[in-house]
């Protein structure tokens, strides 16, 4: 097991790893940002929240996502990026969860709105292409040794003030 | 390549890793928060009246037949007549004394309503039921019509069009 832990390729592949999930949360709040109201009735369908939180949870929700995925994508901060998008997933997983749980037939709303996404209805394989980004994300917390980004940067810069 | 040791990367920095999320999402939503304000499809932070979120929910749903709004059955006796319309709706206009169990797309409707409901037509000895609704597309006469037929309620009739169309001059319920 420790050997497993210690294994060098682990900064390699966290590296596509943090790339691509870096892409996808990316990707997933450009709609979001362009049209909070829409965004926030996709929030309001899933019936979780209440009323008071949807539209702040709208507002605020894409750019954290953006946030979160420019700094994995940059490499700065990797692990607390990942940390959020591991908490966001988490979400937004037992989101769908309840929803499938209601016996709603929706979108996740998760890359475009309801109404653009009538085909793509919630269902146990959203769950399980989530469940393939939480995994993502909980490798690049726990294996992220950043051999390419900012951090490794400014480690280097401190390193030679030191 | 110059990596730094596991013990420094494994589960030793979680707790900066746990600050530095709760930082992005401290500082990211106050963008989100200020972004707003300038956004030009900007939205209230708070809403100001519920969402319609029109998401059927597959409840079983049985049989139902269509029904015009001016076929004769419908005033017969033997028709027990359901308005799924909201209660303001209802209150507004019926068709002929309709009872009113409003359809909601979200929550099923009550199982009390139900057995209410079927009380109800055992006692008049209707022999079918017909539901209306807003005529909407989907029409809520027709899920409820569904949703009553599915729990048991047999000869369950919708009013095709729905309420608009009995309101027309030249139905049985017509007339403002």
């Amino acid at each position: 097991m420790s050997r497993f832990l210690k294994w060098s390729g682990h900064a390699w592949l966290s590296l596509p790893a943090r790339l691509y999930l870096g892409w996808v949360f990316v990707y997933a709040c450009i709609h979001k940002i362009a049209h909070p109201g829409v965004f926030a009735l996709d929030i309001a369908t899933y019936d979780i929240l209440p009323l008071e939180l949807v539209n702040i949870m709208a507002i605020t929700l894409p750019w954290i996502e953006l946030c979160a995925g420019v700094m994995l994508i940059v490499g700065f901060r990797t692990r607390g990026a990942a940390l959020a998008v591991l908490g966001m997933m988490v979400m937004f997983i037992v989101a769908i969860l309840m929803a499938l749980g209601k016996g709603l037939d929706m979108s996740c709303g998760c890359f475009a709105s309801q109404a653009a996404a009538e085909d793509d209805p919630i269902s146990y394989m959203t769950i399980l292409r989530d469940s393939g980004w939480l995994f993502l994300s909980v490798y690049v917390v726990l294996f992220d040794r950043n051999p390419i980004g900012i951090d490794r940067l400014l480690g280097k810069r401190r390193k030679s003030d030191a | 390549m110059d990596a730094e040791t596991p013990k420094e990367t494994f589960l030793g920095g979680l707790g900066t890793a746990l600050k530095d999320a709760l930082l992005i999402t401290a500082a990211c939503g106050a963008v989100g928060l200020l972004v707003n304000l300038f956004h030009p499809e900007k939205i209230p932070y708070i809403a100001e009246e519920e969402y319609e979120t029109l998401v059927p929910c597959p409840e079983p749903g049985g049989e139902v037949t269509p029904m015009e709004p001016s076929d004769p059955a419908l005033s017969a006796k033997e028709t027990f007549v359901v308005d799924a319309r909201t209660k303001a709706e209802h209150t507004e206009w019926n068709f002929r004394g309709a009872m009113n169990v409003p359809y909601d797309y979200l929550d099923p409707t009550p199982d009390e309503i139900i057995h209410e409901l079927a009380k109800k037509i055992a006692k008049s000895r209707a022999q079918r039921v017909a539901v209306y609704g807003d005529g909407d597309r989907p029409d809520t006469g027709e899920q409820l019509g569904k949703e009553i037929s599915g729990k048991g309620i047999k000869n369950v009739f919708f009013v095709t069009g729905g309420a608009p169309a009995l309101r027309q001059p030249d139905s049985p319920g017509g007339g403002p």
